[in-house]
């Protein structure tokens, strides 16, 4: 099937490891993804300063995606993944707003309502794919090591606007990673925030928030943590060794997105999930083989 | 009549009350019993003193004014944790990003990243530049070295949108 993809402003820019393993490991699940022409910023950012721009950026990727003419799309990135949905939500129900937004979209010859269904790499791996179909493609099966997982804020919450997984006790990252022959840990710490959002404006408490999950996370004796978030993933991969003077005391734990993992089960190549990227991940301590 | 503080004499405002009502859809701060559910679970409490309850209930006071002008607005870590869990619908998420949105109209103190990333979209869409990352080993790698495709960015019409939405 075909899956179109928008992958926000950070991944494309900056988080390539991210971008490397989506593109790598879907085509294993014939799952083949169109990037979309012309995207533009989800609107996260614009929020704070303008919530009509937000949702008209927001509607505007949606409009492009429609334009593909394919009924799915993938957002890898979870910020962007709960703008997209809650304008998605709010241009559904409000007129005022919908009749502002089809105004300006027209400016480009582009059109709403937008049909699309919003993905994120963990529901069309969990709910599309499906966890069998994971196991089955599975090469290089992971075990004896153990993982946290980081499902992060914006994927789970609000409820209310159609999530990824249950708010409070979220499990389908931890499937995900299980079906690739490896274990995971419950820690008390999973639901905390990393911080990303206040990195620009409030850096030492940023700084203290990843580095308090960091450290909690290191006590479970576990070979790595997995995101799915580009925001997350420079908390605690690029920013682990600030965070660890920040809350003083030492870090070296792995830190991978979900699909360098999955990747490395399938028996990609290690640069080609853009592994040699990731500034935490230890190749030679550590048992990834 | 409206309220005043009587430690600073600063009178509740009515009107700006009314215009972070208007910028909300489908959140009801005015709903707001103050359970502290939102608080209790704060991402920025412990780091930043950041309590929704109080911002809720200065917004349904009418002291908005003091709120828009105060750095307590900007650490927010839009972790959705009070959007979840409040039984009322009334968000303290939502009512802080509205409170931004006025600061942002009465150029009260704004971080500068905001405005920075802002400057960024409206010259390329993204708000950020395409980077050069170093591997662990110092190596530089960039979207072309890794063979990702080239960004398909989008033209002068979406800026010229843009500014128009931003205009108002």
């Amino acid at each position: 099937m075909k899956v179109a993809v928008y992958w926000g402003c950070k991944i494309p820019t900056a988080q390539y490891g991210y971008e490397m393993s989506v593109r790598q490991v879907f085509p294993y699940f014939d799952i083949e993804l169109v990037d979309l022409k012309g995207a533009s910023c989800c609107g996260g950012p614009v929020r704070s300063i303008n919530i009509p721009a937000a949702m008209y950026l927001s509607a505007r990727n949606l409009a492009l995606a429609s334009q593909t003419g394919l009924d799915d799309l993938l957002v890898p990135c979870n910020e962007c993944h709960f703008m997209l949905s809650e304008a998605k939500c709010r241009i559904g129900d409000d007129e005022e707003m919908h009749r502002k937004v089809e105004e300006l979209l027209k400016e480009e010859g582009l059109q709403y309502p937008s049909k699309v269904k919003i993905w994120h790499v963990v529901d069309l791996l969990h709910d599309k794919v499906t966890i069998d179909a994971v196991k089955t493609n599975v090469k290089k099966p992971l075990k004896g090591l153990k993982f946290a997982v980081h499902p992060g804020c914006q994927i789970i919450r609000p409820s209310e606007i159609g999530r990824v997984d249950n708010a409070e006790n979220p499990r389908k990252l931890d499937a995900l990673v299980k079906a690739l022959g490896a274990e995971t840990v419950d820690y008390s710490e999973k639901l905390d925030c990393c911080g990303a959002a206040l990195l620009n404006s409030h850096k030492d408490a940023a700084l203290s928030l990843a580095g308090s999950k960091l450290k909690a996370v290191q006590a479970c004796s576990v070979d790595g943590l997995v995101d799915t978030c580009p925001y997350c993933h420079i908390m605690y991969d690029a920013k682990q060794k600030e965070a660890a003077d920040t809350v003083g005391g030492k870090l070296s734990l792995s830190v991978l997105y979900y699909t360098q993992l999955l990747g490395l089960a399938l028996g990609i190549e290690k640069e080609k999930l853009g592994l040699h990227l990731n500034q935490s991940f230890n190749l030679e301590n550590s048992k990834f083989k | 009549m409206s309220l005043t503080d009587l430690m600073t004499m600063v009178k509740s405002n009515k009107g700006l009350q009314k215009r972070i009502l208007s910028k909300l859809w489908n959140v009801h701060p005015d709903e707001c019993f103050q359970c502290l559910r939102c608080t209790s679970g704060c991402t920025s409490l412990k780091l930043l003193e950041l309590k929704p309850h109080e911002i809720m209930l200065l917004v349904n006071s009418g002291f908005i004014e003091e709120l828009v002008s105060s750095d307590i607005i900007w650490t927010c870590a839009s972790c959705l944790k009070c959007r979840e869990r409040c039984p009322q619908k009334a968000s303290p998420y939502d009512t802080i990003m509205a409170l931004r949105n006025l600061a942002v109209e009465r150029e009260a103190k704004v971080p500068e990243t905001y405005m920075k990333m802002l400057a960024q979209i409206l010259e390329t869409g993204l708000m950020q530049q395409v980077q050069t990352v170093t591997s662990r080993e110092m190596q530089p790698f960039n979207r072309e070295t890794l063979g990702l495709p080239k960004i398909q960015y989008p033209d002068d019409k979406f800026k010229a949108v843009f500014m128009t939405v931003l205009g108002g």
